[in-house]
């Protein structure tokens, strides 16, 4: 028997795989294809305080080995969260991350004073990182001093676990990731979408309404990884990787390079059933190398013989 | 509901560009309905990335199988060209929701363009088993790609050709035969309008069958990823400004409630 549970904060995941946010509703989507239960946990589509219709269409392209888009946050809001998103998830067997955005440093704290209480909530994950909205999102998350506001103003409403998800956007994820845990966070994600475009040279349009995007995909691993090992060095603690994975291998190298969990993003609209299997090459990897326990191989990276 | 992995039985070339493909697919072809939609992965690979999504062009629930007809346009539909009888691709479906066939409409008017052409078989299937009367108003720019005339015409389904080549039927578009149809059936109780195509097609039938009194059901197209109304990429705008996906909430919709222009 293989122990797969991880920990972030004081929140214990049976394992080290959720379901990233926004690419997997609200949860019970795909139940048709796989059994939440069996997760680490999920993390559901970003919430605002107000329902957000989202971006002018076309708002997804595909690019080499990847996708661009520009959702915009498109989303129920929190009332209608609350009342009808959330009590869906009332008997499943795992753990339920919410994801929240603001417009605002105060809309941040607003929004989760608003959740916190709900039972069905294990944790929180801010997101500064949205590529695809002009107002908080990409512009907070990218300096250190407002990620560092909106936390505390967010720890200063919730006990709960609180992970704030940076974007890959910025000349050191480092210093961000730095300035999230001095503010009482307890642990970190990255990477949010990679800044992207595509053009049509026939009609000389751009592939998404909004020009510029977020790219996500297998095309975004190799940064997703760097990010996550500079994130990694930078703080004590943890961190929860993604960008581009599409199986066990891809998730092994995360927990490799200091991730302690992983989340499955653009892998769900391709695979719904990916995050489970996932699960089980983790488990078959930790058989064939003889590791008694997933959270013994985080940030296990060794050095390469200098030649 | 799974994903399932389905293996060619063949696929011929209707021309240069436009194939038929036939899988076995056994779930698919007993769950289906016309105007539903497949969700296809064209290889293993990550490159094409996403998958397809395909209207289904015919259900054969006793031999367990379905085909699909499409236009080779970019990498994923020239990797499913490549593929022959026992190689296996992976699908998701049915998926979104199919056309009303139980309003009652005693005379069908089915108008395809392009590669609408593919449900349209799928669905007049369907109406012909319920006895409806049918007539077809079908418009391709390059006439090879109507097909399988005789085979409608033995049916019984009251067939218009339109073909921007000049090569069969009417030189023009499809919406020419529509506006002779309307003209012709002004009054006539009992009609239901079917809309497979374009975009552009679909917003010249929308204004122009304004002036009639039933219901016109229409599928639409747009980029997909996810296919079962998660990523929120396929996003159609109704007129009471409320935002449908087009993978769940459609891809059939009543053509008067679409706002095309935001
Ligand atoms: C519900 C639904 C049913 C469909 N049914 C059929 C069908 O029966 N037969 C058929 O030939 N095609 C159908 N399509 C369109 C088909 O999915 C696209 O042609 C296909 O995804 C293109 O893939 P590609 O990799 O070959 O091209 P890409 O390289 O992805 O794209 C090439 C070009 O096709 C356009 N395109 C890509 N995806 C779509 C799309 N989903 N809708 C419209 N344009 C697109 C792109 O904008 C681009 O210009 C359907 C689409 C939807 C949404
Ligand atoms: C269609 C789509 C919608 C997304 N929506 C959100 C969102 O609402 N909130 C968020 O924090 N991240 C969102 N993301 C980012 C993902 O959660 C993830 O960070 C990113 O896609 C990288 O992971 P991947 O390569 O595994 O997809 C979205 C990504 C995609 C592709
Ligand atoms: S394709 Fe994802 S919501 Fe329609």
């Amino acid at each position: 028997m293989v122990d797969l549970s991880v920990k972030i904060g004081s929140l214990t995941l049976k394992n080290p795989v959720l379901t990233a946010s926004g690419t997997f509703g609200y949860g019970r989507e795909y139940d048709p294809y796989l059994d939440i239960s069996q997760l680490g946990g999920i993390v559901t589509k970003t919430v605002t305080l107000e329902p957000r219709q989202g971006n002018p269409m076309p708002r997804i392209a595909e690019t080499p080995a990847g996708m661009l888009n520009s959702i915009g946050l498109s989303n129920v809001g929190v009332e209608k969260y609350l009342n009808e998103k959330l009590p869906l998830l009332a008997d499943v067997d795992t753990n339920v991350i919410a994801n929240v955005a603001g417009n605002t440093i105060d809309e941040y704290a607003e929004i989760v004073s608003r959740l916190q209480h709900h039972p069905r909530i294990d944790a929180i994950e801010i997101n500064v990182s949205c590529p695809n909205v002009e107002k908080g999102g990409l512009a907070f998350g990218t300096d250190a001093s407002v990620t560092a506001a909106v936390v505390k103003g967010v720890r200063n409403q919730t006990g709960k676990p609180v992970i704030v998800k940076l974007t890959p956007n910025v000349t050191d994820i480092g210093v961000i990731a730095r300035a999230a845990e001095d503010s009482g966070a307890d642990a970190v994600s990255c990477i949010n979408t990679v800044q992207g475009m595509g053009v049509n040279i026939h009609t000389r349009q751009p592939l998404l309404a909004r020009i510029i995007g977020g790219l996500s995909g297998p095309a975004i691993k190799p940064i997703a990884l760097a990010k996550v090992y500079q994130a990694a060095q930078a703080v004590r603690i943890p961190v929860i990787g993604l960008g581009g994975i599409m199986g066990w291998a891809d998730a092994v190298e995360f927990l490799i390079a200091g991730a302690t969990a992983v989340q499955t993003g653009t892998l769900n609209f391709i695979e719904p059933a990916g995050p489970v299997q996932l699960i089980q090459g983790l488990e078959s990897y930790c058989i064939t190398h003889n590791i008694s326990r997933i959270a013994d191989i985080i940030g296990s990276l060794e050095k390469r013989p200098v030649k | 509901m799974q994903t399932s992995d389905c293996k060619i039985t063949a696929q011929d070339a209707i021309t240069e560009s436009v194939f038929r493909i036939r899988l076995s697919a056994p779930g698919i072809s007993k769950l289906c309905s016309p105007g539903q939609f497949v969700h296809m992965r064209v290889s293993t690979g990550l490159d094409p990335l996403l998958r397809r999504p395909f209207s289904i062009h015919r259900a054969h629930e006793s031999a367990g199988e379905i085909e699909l007809l499409y236009r080779v346009v970019g990498s994923g539909t020239a990797t499913l060209r490549d593929l022959k009888p026992g190689d296996v691709v992976n699908l998701m479906g049915p998926l979104g929701n199919g056309f009303d066939l139980e309003k009652p409409v005693d005379h069908a008017v089915v108008v395809a363009g392009g590669m609408g052409g593919a449900p349209v078989f799928y669905l007049i299937d369907a109406l012909l088993k319920r006895n409806k009367r049918v007539t077809l108003l079908w418009g391709t720019r390059d006439g090879r790609e109507i097909f399988d005339e005789a085979d409608f015409e033995a049916r019984g389904v009251a067939l218009k050709i339109a073909t921007e080549d000049a090569s069969k039927g009417h030189n023009g578009l499809v919406t020419d035969l529509l506006k002779t149809f309307l003209a012709q059936h002004a009054g006539s109780a009992g009609l239901g309008g079917y809309v497979c195509g374009p975009e552009p097609m679909i917003r010249a039938v929308q204004d122009i069958v304004r002036s009639t009194d039933f219901l016109w059901q229409a599928s639409l197209e747009e980029q997909m990823a996810c296919g079962v109304g998660v990523c929120l990429g396929c996003a159609v705008k109704l007129k009471t400004g409320e935002i449908q996906m087009v993978c769940k909430d459609g891809p059939v919709f009543d053509i008067r409630e679409i706002a095309f222009n935001g």
